[in-house]
C-alpha cells in the first residue's frame, strides 16, 4: 500500500527563524504516527502544512495522494484536524457545533453518535464554556471525526490533562484507528508515545532526529536499561565503570547503605558482575532494580536535552 | 449553506452585545426622548401683525406675553395677511401668528392662523390663545367683542420633533449595531481560533464570511421593523418612507458593516476593536445629527460633518419622511453614500484577511 502521508524536504523558514529543516518522512495506512519533541521544535508547524493551513517554504508533502499545496481543499476535505490553540463558538451547543461542522463536508457523521463515541451525550445542549478541560479535549478530538476522515491530526490533544483523563483520551484515539483511520499526534509526553504510537519521530530544532517504533528506539540506545544497586556499604565506582557495557555510574549514600545508579546493556551479564563485586567488596546486596530506558532517554542521548527542554 | 446561515443567526440573537445594541440601544434613545416630550412641553413661537399700534393690540401682546409657553414676537415687517403665511411656510421655528385688522366699528378683527400639525397641540394652543384674547377683550370695554378672532390652520413646515428623531435613532442604531456588532463577532472569532478551525476546513472563508454578514443585515431588518413601528407609535410617522426608507436603511448599513470589517482587520485585540468601534460610532452619532439638526453646529465642524456617511444616511431618511420627498430626489445624498460603499468596501477587501487567522 502508498504511503498516506509522504513528506519530502519540508522546510519553513518565518523570517530568520528556521522552523523546520528539511523533514522528510511517509505515515503507513492504520498507524497511530507520532511528532515527538520539546516546545518549538516544529511539531505544529509540521502539521499545520499536512492539514493545508501552512504553506511550506520548500519542499512537498501529499496526503491520500494528493499534494497539499497545490489542492488543500481536496485534503481537507478527507481529514479530520484538532488544531493545538483554537476553540469553537462560544454561542452555539455542541450538537450544533457539530452540524455546523459537518456542514462544510460532502462526508458526514450523525452529532450525537460522535457525542456517544466520547461520552459526551448528555451534554448535547451544553455549550463549550460550561465543559471541564479534559470534556473540552474530548469534543475537539471528535470534532475532528464530523467529516469520517481518512486521516486525523491531534495536535497535543492531552496537554494539560490528569493522568486519568489522558488514559481516556487514549482510548479514544486508538478507537479513532482502530475504526480504520490514521492519525497522526503531537506530543511532548514521552510515556504518551511509548504507549500509544506504533512509530515515533523525533523532532528538535526542526529536524527529524529519529523515527523508528518506540521498543526499537529504546532498544537503539548503547545501554538501554536503567540498574538501581543498593548495597549496605559503598563500592569502588571506578571497578563497577570497568565492568564490560556498564555507563553514566552515580553514587549516593543513603539511610540504609549506598544507592548505585548505572545504565547497561547486556543487564544477565551485567547483574551477575554487579553481585560478584558486591560480595569480593564485602557488603550486602540489599536491592537490585533493572528498569528498560525510556523514550526520554533515548531523546536525550540524540539531542544532549530533555524533551522538557532542560 | 443553510446551516451556516442558522448557525450564525443563532450565534448573533445568543450575543447579548449585539441584541443590546441593535435594539436596547436605539429603544433606550427612543424612550429618553419621549419623556422628555419636547412637542408637547415645548415653547409655541407665536408672531402678532398687522395692526399692532393700536392699545388694544398692545394689551393684547402683553397678556399673550404672560402667558408661559408662548413665545410672542411683534413683526411689523409682515404688513399682510400673505406675508404673515409666508413667513410661517418658510421661516424655521414659527408655530402660529396672530394677524390683527381694524375693521368698520370698535371691534378688532384678530385671525389666528395655527401651523402645528400636531391636533392636540394645536387646539390646547388655540384655546390658550382664545382666553387670553376674551380675557383683554373683557377688560377693555365692558363690552364683549371688542377683539373678534378667527381661527384657521395651515400645513406646517416644521416637522415635530419626534418626526425629526424617529430617522435619526432608526439610523443611529443601525450604525451601532452593524459596526460594533461585526468588528466584534470578527475579532471574537479571530481570538478564539474560530476562523483558524474554520480554515481547516474545505469551507471557503468568503462563505463563512458571508453568512455572517447575512445574519446581520437579517437582525438589521429586524430592526428597522421593530424601531420604525416603535417610532410611529410614539408619533415619528417614518413608515411614510416607504420602500425608499428601507433602501436608504439597506445602502446606510452596508457602509457600517463595511466599517466593521475594517476595524476587526486593522485593529488587534478583541477589547481594543470594540473600543475602536465604539470610538468610531459615538462621535459620528452626536456630529451627524441624530438627534439635533446639524445645521446648529459651528461652522468649522461642518467639512466634518458633511463627510460622514451617517449624515447623509439620515439626511435621506428625513427627505423621504417629513420632507415628504421622493426616493429619487435624495440623490445628492445617496450619491455620497454610494461612494462610501464603494470606498469602504475597496478598503475591507484589503484590511481583513483570513490569512492573519
Ligand atoms: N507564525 C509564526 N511566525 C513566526 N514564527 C513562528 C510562527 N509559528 C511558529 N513559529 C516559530 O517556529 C518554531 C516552531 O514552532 P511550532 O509551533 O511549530 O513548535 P511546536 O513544536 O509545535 O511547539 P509546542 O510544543 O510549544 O507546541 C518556533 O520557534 C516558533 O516560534
Ligand atoms: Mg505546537
Amino acid at each position: 500500500m502508498p504511503p498516506v502521508i509522504d513528506v519530502q524536504r519540508l522546510v519553513k523558514r518565518y523570517g530568520e527563524i528556521t522552523a523546520l529543516g528539511g523533514v522528510s518522512f511517509q505515515v503507513e495506512p492504520g498507524e497511530i504516527f507520532g511528532i515527538l519533541g520539546p516546545n518549538g521544535a516544529g511539531k505544529t508547524t509540521l502539521v499545520e502544512i499536512l492539514e493545508g493551513l501552512t504553506r511550506p517554504t520548500e519542499g512537498a508533502a501529499t496526503v491520500l495522494g494528493i499534494p497539499v499545496v497545490e489542492h488543500p481543499d481536496a485534503v481537507k476535505e478527507r481529514i479530520g484536524v484538532q488544531l493545538q490553540a483554537s476553540s469553537y463558538h462560544q454561542y452555539l451547543t455542541l450538537y450544533e457545533i457539530l452540524e455546523l461542522f459537518g456542514s462544510f463536508y460532502q462526508r458526514r457523521a450523525d452529532p450525537m453518535e460522535l457525542l456517544r463515541r466520547v461520552h459526551l451525550e448528555d451534554r448535547a445542549g451544553a455549550r463549550i464554556k460550561h465543559l471541564s478541560g479534559g470534556m473540552r479535549q474530548r469534543f475537539s478530538i471528535m470534532a475532528a471525526l464530523v467529516n469520517e476522515p481518512e486521516v486525523v491530526f491531534f495536535d497535543e490533544p492531552t496537554a494539560g490533562l490528569d493522568p486519568d483523563a489522558r488514559r481516556d483520551l487514549w482510548e479514544i484515539v486508538r478507537a479513532v484507528r482502530d475504526s480504520g483511520a490514521t492519525v497522526v499526534l503531537t506530543t511532548h509526553y514521552m510515556e504518551e508515545a511509548e504507549v500509544l504510537c506504533d512509530r515515533v519521530a523525533f523532532l528538535n530544532a526542526g529536524s527529524l532526529v529519529a523515527l523508528d517504533t518506540p521498543p526499537r528506539l529504546v532498544r537503539s540506545l548503547h545501554a538501554p536499561y536503567h540498574v538501581t544497586l543498593t548495597t549496605s556499604g559503598p563500592i569502588d565506582a571506578r571497578r563497577i565503570e570497568q565492568i564490560d557495557g556498564v555507563a553514566d555510574v552515580t553514587q549516593r549514600a543513603v539511610a540504609d547503605g549506598t544507592v548505585t545508579e548505572l545504565r547497561s546493556g547486556d543487564t544477565p551479564r551485567v547483574a551477575a558482575a554487579l553481585t560478584a563485586l558486591a560480595s569480593e567488596t564485602g557488603v550486602a546486596l540489599l536491592d537490585l532494580a533493572i528498569q528498560p530506558a525510556t523514550l526520554e532517554d533515548v531523546f536525550l542521548s540524540l539531542t544532549g536535552r530533555g524533551l522538557s527542554g532542560s | 449553506m443553510k446551516t451556516l446561515l442558522s448557525a450564525s443567526l443563532k450565534m448573533l440573537i445568543r450575543d447579548h452585545q449585539a441584541i443590546f445594541w441593535a435594539f436596547m440601544f436605539p429603544m433606550l434613545f427612543l424612550g429618553v426622548f419621549r419623556l422628555f416630550s419636547f412637542d408637547s412641553y415645548g415653547t409655541t413661537n407665536l408672531i402678532v401683525a398687522g395692526e399692532t399700534a393700536d392699545v388694544r393690540s398692545t394689551a393684547l401682546v402683553d397678556a399673550l406675553g404672560d402667558v408661559e409657553f408662548l413665545d410672542v414676537t411683534v413683526r411689523d415687517d409682515l404688513p399682510t395677511v400673505a406675508d404673515v403665511e409666508a413667513a410661517l411656510a418658510d421661516e424655521d421655528g414659527l408655530d402660529a401668528a396672530l394677524f390683527l385688522t381694524e375693521s368698520a366699528g370698535p371691534t378688532l378683527q384678530a385671525e389666528l392662523i395655527m401651523a402645528i400639525n400636531d391636533p392636540i397641540g394645536s387646539s390646547v394652543t388655540v384655546a390658550a390663545i382664545r382666553a387670553v384674547v376674551d380675557g383683554v377683550s373683557a377688560a377693555l370695554t365692558d363690552a364683549p367683542r371688542a377683539i373678534e378672532v378667527f381661527t384657521r390652520s395651515v400645513d406646517a413646515d416644521e416637522a415635530s420633533f419626534f418626526e425629526f428623531l424617529g430617522p435619526g435613532i432608526i439610523g443611529m442604531g443601525l450604525m451601532s449595531f452593524a459596526t460594533i456588532s461585526l468588528a466584534g463577532s470578527l475579532s471574537r472569532y479571530r481570538e478564539e481560533g474560530v476562523l483558524r478551525r474554520i480554515r481547516a476546513t474545505p469551507l471557503a472563508p468568503s462563505r463563512f464570511f458571508v453568512a455572517v454578514v447575512v445574519a446581520h443585515l437579517v437582525i438589521a431588518a429586524g430592526q428597522v421593523l421593530l424601531l420604525a413601528l416603535v417610532a410611529e407609535a410614539l408619533g415619528a410617522n417614518v413608515l411614510r418612507g416607504g420602500i425608499g426608507f428601507l433602501l436608504i436603511c439597506i445602502v446606510g448599513t452596508v457602509i457600517f458593516l463595511n466599517l466593521g470589517v475594517i476595524i476587526a482587520g486593522r485593529v488587534q485585540g478583541r477589547g481594543a476593536v470594540e473600543g475602536a468601534a465604539n470610538a468610531i460610532t459615538l462621535p459620528m452619532m452626536f456630529l451627524s445629527g441624530t438627534f439635533f439638526p446639524t445645521s446648529g453646529m459651528p461652522a468649522f465642524i461642518q467639512p466634518v460633518v458633511q463627510a460622514l456617511p451617517l449624515t447623509h444616511m439620515l439626511n435621506a431618511l428625513r427627505g423621504v419622511t417629513i420632507r415628504g420627498e421622493t426616493f429619487v430626489e435624495q440623490w445628492p445624498s445617496l450619491l455620497i453614500l454610494a461612494a462610501w460603499v464603494v470606498g469602504t468596501l475597496i478598503v475591507a477587501r484589503f484590511a481583513f484577511s483570513f490569512r492573519d487567522a
